[in-house]
Formats: structure tokens, C-alpha cells, sequence
């Protein structure tokens, strides 16, 4: 079998005024791209404000004032991609503009690195404005959807019951603030005050850029030295670092009745571990024995042995230090289910872990680190997380940390993770066991 | 060893086909520098092979057994194959589709263990009443996740409204009832009609040498049916089944999927062909630099989530469209303006270049990915088509054919699917 194990890195090319530049090294995909991050603290007040910017960018530029105009051009550039949006890491909101494009080797000698990144750039520094705020009706149908986006979240039962859990669970905490923030604080803007919270971004937050595929060093330089440059950056904001801790006084309970026919359970814990310390290794290979795979003890416990559930898995917030443990299930069996997930939970405690456990679970993450080099945008994310925590590893050496994890680290990990929140998503019963639609 | 290459020079890439000795093809495309390497065994046997003759007498099984015999391969006489990948690092799974049924895994290392058990363990299904009896609890639980989820549902009732008696109309998974009627003998009568060498195929896609897998594949392969298989699908007639099909679930504003069959049934190079005119012309009519998405989206009929899809197959084909709208009968009377406007006028050349320069852009970057590669090589070997060959089918296709196909598929009445909040 071939052998292919060249490094995948990030390489610092440049830092100006708050804004780093890398460039990933990896030539083999097909496309390449550049990727913009600007950062902000999670917040009531800015995150909605945070989240329409990019509904208001994707709408236009200067250059090309319609999505029909934005759209033909990017049609006229091989089927090139845009696209923007907001995601949390802990309490850290992410505003992101993406561009990608398939490779020069593709194009009959066309170039199209300086086109896409230019057409990206006009998005964010020329967006359309009148007078001393963004277009009025454009923004408002940009408030109106984001207005529908947010209620529509309930459609999706699973991520609903996950955004229920969380928002219950840190209530009183940053992280219980969706990424798009909510409906009333939607409300409460408009174009003057949005364009405020626009040039605070380009002014203030802190920023990072990310180049890769096959770009020549001349159209880096170029992207670098053109970005933001008409900007002024002196006063930039400064990032605070999540809390993981919080006492659990006692265990809660939310109960929410919908008109569904299957039960969602969310089960919320904290592990009071930072992204940053040692102890972060080991509860990653905690999470794949407890949940995170077909081999795990929730997979074979609640699936195959007790046959109560199709899914039943746990995920790790990285850098809040949360685990969440999911399950869709019959309402009549909600305590049945909760009993083998806390049997599972406790037997970690205890030890009661296989040698052959912690090697599958090994395993796996393994497999995730080395595809995940597979994936452009993962990459770029992978990177992205360890510049945000300065924890300068790369893959290479994250999978060396996890190998060196042993069943002691393990187990004194498992002993520091409570039960929180059990928020239940229940069939209010009207929908009966037998109606087939 | 003997094998056929087919390469698409403009990429660079290449697909190995084998043939093995029981008449079974093995696919591989190289991925040079790619840490994932991904195998596929699949069965051209799906949710619509419903009725089909055994021992000379023709039976109709219960709906949701493809899905069901899925479920049960993974679990062997001595364990779970789920538990047996992960232990070494593999990520396993499988999907049942309308006419497919595909068991894979994907790996970074021991591919070769990993492989070998692929294709042993879907030569032998190991089924007793018990595990049949267990299988239906977890499955349970899956149709109903589904009968809760929206876009799903939609989906379903437009293929209802558009289909009068095709299967493909059937419910993957089935429904608690019909799954309640699935036994043992049930599972092995299909599993010996449609596990069979001619109806099965082997896809890899990874950075290695084309020989080392054929030669696995030698030392694997030991089907003891060798049955050539008649599928039975009844005759679709060219009417839609109903025009309007409503829901109501617990969603936050109206979803609707909007449709048109295609009743062309064509195959092979043909098919390629139709499949990237149809994508021409729908994306030229709803895409985003369309007029019409940009009415609709700044009168606040659509927004984000409308989509829109080509799905062509040799037994059945249609047109798809939809999201989330306040008014999905309003926006669908809007929409089929515009496609007959479209269908009169034709489309523009300048348009045509550009949108077909787009979408052959986008199929060049879809070749990114290890798993999308074997999907589609899976699915293009089960339409007599050749995946490679797009390349040549974007060449092919012309102004004159897309109008063509787009008034032709036209023709045929819409039909619309809404769900609607409590």
C-alpha cells in the first residue's frame, strides 16, 4: 500500500495590526481558498448584531450591488464560492468569510486567485451602504430572515433538544447565547446601529487569514498588503478566555412537551477541563470510550444490548469543557435510557475500561486526525483552534498527546465529570404509537 | 492483470475497472496523497425492489426490507462488524437507498484487514429469529426520528404526489407496521435474489497500487449464487398521482418541495448527458442569479434554504425543488410562471456558457473528496454509466439539446408538497 506522510502545516507569513496570515501547506486538493476569521467575546448585546453582517455582505458589494450581479460573476469564475457566517467556539464568536475556487491547472490559463480574493475583499470593506447605514431594504429582509431562521431552529428536533440543553444548563453564563443571538435582540437592530457594529469589526476585532491551495507567492503578498489597508487598526479588542468552571449545586431537570412521536434526551455534564491543560488528551479518549463511536459503551449499551434507540452518543464542547450525551428514544422508556447512560458514566469512574476500549478509541482518533488533513476546510479549522488557544501543535503532535493517554489519566478524568442539566424533549401524546403518516 | 482504464485527462484522474471471475466489477481511483482510503461493496438492491420471483414464484415482501437486511449484515456469529472496524481504527457504515444497498468503511491505516473484512462479512449474513426480533426496536426508533423530521417528510409526500405506482415512492426504512411483518426467511430470500455477482459491485478510492486490490478482491470473492436477476417495477403512467399533498408538523413557517417526473427513461452516456442539461437549465431558472430567485427572495418567499435538485436514475427520474415560505402555494404558482416563460423563450447563450463553465467547475471540485468519488462511482457503475465520462458529456451538451430536454421534462404537470405548522 502507498505511503504518503508529508506534514500538514500552517505557516505564519505575516502579522499587521491584529490580523494574522497563514498558509496552509497541502497541494493536493483540486480548489484553493481564502479564509477570514474576525473575533469577538460572546455577548447578548453583539451577538445578533455580530451574525447579520454576513447577511448583509452576502447581498452585494459596491462592485456588484445584486446577488444576480455577485452570483454571474462568481458563475463566470469557474463555479467559485463565497460564503459567510458566524459560529461559537466557547464564548468566542466567530464572524467567517470564506472564498474558494478550483485550481489554475483547471482553467485554461485563467487566474483566478486575485479575482475571487478581490471580489471577497469588496464584500467586506465596500458592503452597501446609504447614507449612515446599511441599504434599508436590504437590511430589513436580512432582519426578517434572520428573525425566521431563528424559529425555524425548532424544526430540526435533535439540535433543537442539544440548543435547549445548553441554553438551560449555562444559563447564567456567556455560552447560553445561541451564535446568532436571539429573536428580541434581532429585533433591536437596525441599519444605522448595524453599521456601528460593522465598523467596530473591521476596526477592532482581532482577525485571522488563512491561504491555501496552489497560490503563487506574488498573489499572497498582493491579498496581504491590500487587506484592510485602507483601515485604520490602532485599538485592537481584546478576547477574553472562556470560564469551564461552575459549580454544580444540583442536578436539573427541564421537561419540554412538544407534538413529536419520538423523545429526544439531552444529558448535560461538565468535565472542568481547559482546552489548554494536560488533562484535555485524556478527556478526548474518555469521550470516544464513553460515546464516541459504534465500539463505545453508550453504542453498544443503549442500541444493541437494550434496543432503545437508533442514535446514542456523546460530544465534547472543546472549550467550554462540556459533554453531552444524545439520544432519541420512546418517551416510555426516558428512564430506562437515562439509568444505562449514568450506568455507563459511573462504570468510567470506576475503571471498569478495556485495554481493547482505550486502543479503539485511540484508533479512531487517529483516523480522525489523519482525514480530517484530507478536508481543506477542516484543516483550516484544526488550525484555526490551536492559534486561538496559542497551543502550537499541529496534527503530528496532537495524535502523539493522545497516544501517550493512560487508563490512570483516564479515570481521573472520568472522576472529575458531573451531571448537570436532563433536558427531555417529550411527546406531549398527541400523536399516537400506531399513526403512520 | 487484466484491466480497463478510463481517464479524464483535463483532472489527470483515472478509474480501474476489473472484472472479477464471477462476472463482478471492482472500481478504483487513485488519490494520490490522500490519507483516507474508502471501499464500497454494494448490491444494486434498494428500497423499491419490492416484488421479485423466488424458487419460479413471484412474491412481494414487506416495504422497509432492503433497510432492514442493512441493519442485520453487521452482526456476524462471532460479534458486531461495527465493533470489529472501529477496534482497528476504521470509521464503518452503510446506506440503503431506492435502488441501492452499499456497505463501507473508511481508514487511514490497515487498510488491508479492514478491506478483507468488507467483503467477507457481506458474503455472510448470519440472521437467527432473535437478532431479526432485536433489530426491530432499534430501527423503531429510527423511523421515528424520521417521521419528526421535516424536510424528510416533505420530501416523501412529493414523491407520493408525483408517482402513481412506482416503489420508489416506498419509505426507506418502512413504517412500524411493515417492519413488524419482516422474518428470517423473509431476509434470506432477498439477500440470495439481489447478493449476487452480476447485481454487485466493488468501488476503492485511496492512494495505492490498482493490482494490490484486485488481488484482494480474487482471494475474497466466493459467491456461491450466481443467478442472473429480474427486477420487477410496474409501469409508471406519464400522470402524476395527485397534484397537492399537506402535513402539518411542529415546524416554525411552511416547507414545500416542488416536482416534475421525467419520464425518459435513458441510460448510459445519454443519461450523463440529460442530467447535466437538466442541471443547466434549472439552475438558469431558480439559481441564485436567476430572475426568479431574486424576486422571490426579496418579496420574502424563499430565503436561504431553497434548493433545488436533479435526480435521474435508469428506472425513475424527477425534478426537485423547495424550502421554507410563508406561502409555498403563491410561491409555486410564481415558479411555474417562470418555467413557462423559460420553456417559450429558451435560454440565452451568454447564460448557457456561464452556468455550464460554473457547474463543470463544480463537479471538478467535487473531486476532493475520497467519499464522494466512491458514491459516485457506485451509483454511476449501477446506471450503466461511466463517471469519468462527465468530462465528456459537459463537451457534448449544447444550447439547443438543454432547451430541448427542459421543454420535454415540462410537459408533464407539477405536483406540490407542503407542510404546514400546527
Amino acid at each position: 500500500m502507498g505511503m504518503h506522510s508529508d506534514k500538514t502545516t500552517a505557516e505564519k507569513l505575516a502579522e499587521k495590526n491584529g490580523i494574522v496570515f497563514y498558509r496552509i501547506n497541502s497541494d493536493k486538493f483540486k480548489t484553493s481558498r481564502a479564509d477570514v476569521f474576525f473575533v469577538d467575546n460572546l455577548s447578548k448585546e453583539r451577538a445578533s448584531g455580530n451574525a447579520i453582517l454576513p447577511l448583509m455582505m452576502k447581498r452585494g458589494c459596491k462592485s456588484y450591488p445584486t446577488v444576480k450581479e455577485l452570483e454571474s460573476k462568481l458563475e463566470e469564475l469557474y463555479g467559485a464560492d463565497i460564503n459567510a457566517g458566524v459560529s461559537k467556539k466557547g464564548e468566542l464568536q466567530f464572524i467567517g468569510f470564506h472564498m474558494s475556487h478550483i485550481s489554475d491547472r483547471y482553467t485554461n490559463g485563467e487566474r483566478l486567485f486575485e479575482q475571487c480574493s478581490d471580489l471577497l475583499m469588496c464584500m467586506f470593506e465596500n458592503p452597501l451602504i446609504e447614507e449612515d447605514g446599511f441599504k434599508e431594504s436590504l437590511f430589513r429582509q436580512e432582519r426578517d430572515n434572520m428573525v425566521d431562521y431563528i424559529r425555524s431552529k425548532v424544526n430540526d428536533k435533535i439540535r433543537f433538544s442539544l440548543t435547549r440543553c445548553i441554553e438551560e444548563m449555562c444559563v447564567d453564563e456567556p455560552f447560553s447565547i445561541p451564535e446568532d443571538g436571539t429573536e428580541e435582540d434581532v429585533l433591536l437592530l437596525n441599519p444605522k446601529n448595524t453599521l456601528a457594529i460593522y465598523q467596530e469589526m473591521v476596526k477592532t476585532y482581532p482577525a485571522y487569514v488563512y491561504i491555501s491551495g496552489e497560490v503563487d507567492d506574488k498573489s499572497i503578498q498582493r491579498f496581504i498588503d491590500s487587506f484592510m489597508a485602507s483601515v485604520d487598526r490602532q485599538k485592537i479588542k481584546k478576547i477574553n478566555q472562556t470560564n469551564v468552571y461552575k459549580e454544580v449545586k444540583e442536578v436539573r431537570r427541564i421537561d419540554e412537551p412538544m407534538d413529536v412521536s419520538q423523545g429526544k434526551l439531552c444529558m448535560g455534564f461538565r468535565t472542568f477541563v481547559e482546552p489548554t491543560s494536560d488533562e484535555y488528551y485524556p478527556l478526548v479518549v474518555y469521550n470516544g470510550i464513553l460515546g464516541g463511536d459504534p465500539h463505545s459503551k453508550l453504542f453498544r449499551n443503549v442500541r444493541e444490548k437494550a434496543s432503545l434507540a437508533y442514535y446514542a452518543q456523546s460530544v465534547l464542547e472543546k472549550y467550554k469543557g462540556l459533554m453531552l450525551i444524545m439520544s432519541g428514544i420512546e418517551a416510555e422508556n426516558r428512564s430506562k435510557a437515562e439509568d444505562i447512560i449514568l450506568e455507563q458514566v459511573e462504570a468510567m469512574k470506576k475503571g471498569d475500561i478495556e485495554k481493547e476500549d482505550i486502543e479503539a478509541a485511540l484508533k479512531s482518533l487517529e483516523t480522525g486526525m489523519k482525514t480530517m488533513q484530507d478536508n481543506q476546510g477542516a484543516i483550516v479549522d484544526f488550525f484555526l483552534s490551536q492559534h486561538l488557544t496559542e497551543s502550537g501543535e499541529d496534527f503530528n503532535s496532537m495524535t502523539e498527546k493522545l497516544r501517550a493517554v493512560t487508563l490512570d489519566d483516564i479515570v481521573r478524568v472520568a472522576q472529575k465529570v458531573q451531571l448537570d442539566t436532563i433536558y427531555f424533549l417529550k411527546p406531549d401524546g398527541s400523536r399516537s404509537k400506531e399513526e403512520v403518516v | 492483470m487484466n484491466y480497463r482504464t478510463l481517464t479524464y485527462d483535463k483532472i489527470g484522474e483515472t478509474i480501474y475497472e476489473y472484472e472479477h471471475k464471477t462476472g463482478m466489477k471492482v472500481l478504483f481511483v487513485k488519490k494520490t496523497g490522500y490519507n483516507k482510503k474508502t471501499a464500497m461493496f454494494g448490491t444494486n438492491y434498494g428500497s423499491m425492489d419490492s416484488v421479485f420471483e423466488v424458487r419460479g414464484k413471484e412474491i412481494h415482501v414487506p416495504d422497509g426490507i432492503a433497510h432492514f437486511l442493512e441493519h442485520k449484515l453487521f452482526e456476524q456469529e462471532d460479534g458486531n462488524m461495527l465493533d470489529k472496524f472501529t477496534s482497528l481504527g476504521a470509521s464503518p457504515n452503510a446506506f440503503t437507498s431506492f435502488s441501492q444497498t452499499v456497505y463501507y468503511f473508511s481508514c487511514t491505516d490497515l487498510f488491508e484487514e479492514n478491506f478483507r473484512m468488507l467483503l467477507d462479512y457481506v458474503q455472510k449474513p448470519w440472521l437467527t429469529d432473535e437478532n431479526v426480533e432485536k433489530e426491530k426496536g432499534i430501527i423503531g426508533q429510527e423511523i421515528r426520528m424520521y417521521e419528526d423530521n421535516a424536510d424528510w417528510r416533505v420530501f416523501f409526500n412529493l414523491l407520493d404526489c408525483l408517482y402513481v405506482k412506482h416503489p420508489v415512492k416506498i419509505e426507506i426504512a418502512g413504517t412500524i407496521d411493515s417492519i413488524s411483518k419482516i422474518n428470517k426467511e423473509l431476509l434470506y430470500d432477498c439477500y440470495n435474489t439481489f447478493y449476487t455477482p452480476s447485481n454487485m459491485a466493488v468501488v476503492v478510492v485511496g492512494d495505492f497500487e490498482p493490482e494490490s486490490i484486485f488481488s484482494i478482491v480474487d482471494e475474497m470473492i466466493h459467491f456461491k449464487n450466481a443467478g442472473k436477476v429480474e427486477k420487477k417495477y410496474p409501469d409508471e403512467p406519464e400522470e402524476i398521482n395527485m397534484e397537492y399533498k399537506e402535513q402539518k408538523l411542529a415546524v416554525s413557517m411552511p416547507l414545500f418541495n416542488m416536482g416534475v417526473k421525467d419520464n425518459a427513461r435513458v441510460t448510459g452516456f445519454e443519461l450523463l448527458k440529460r442530467r447535466i442539461a437538466l442541471g443547466i437549465a434549472l439552475y438558469h431558472t431558480m439559481g441564485r442569479s436567476s430572475d426568479l430567485y431574486s424576486r422571490l427572495y426579496e418579496e420574502r418567499l424563499i430565503n436561504d434554504s431553497f434548493q433545488f435538485d436533479v435526480s435521474l436514475n435508469k428506472s425513475y427520474g424527477y425534478l426537485s425543488w423547495g424550502g421554507q415560505s410563508p406561502d409555498p402555494k403563491k410561491t409555486a404558482g410564481i415558479i411555474s410562471e417562470a418555467i413557462n416563460e423559460i420553456k417559450s423563450k429558451g435560454i440565452v447563450q451568454e447564460a448557457f456558457d456561464r452556468i455550464k463553465k460554473s457547474q463543470e467547475g463544480m463537479f471538478i471540485r467535487s473531486l476532493n473528496s475520497v467519499d464522494n468519488i466512491a458514491r459516485e462511482l457506485m451509483d454511476s457503475y449501477f446506471n450503466d454509466t461511466n463517471y469519468f465520462d462527465v468530462g465528456k458529456a459537459y463537451e457534448q451538451v449544447d444550447i439547443d439539446y438543454t432547451n430541448s430536454v427542459f421543454r420535454e421534462v415540462f410537459e408533464n404537470r407539477t405536483a406540490l408538497a407542503v407542510i404546514n405548522p400546527l
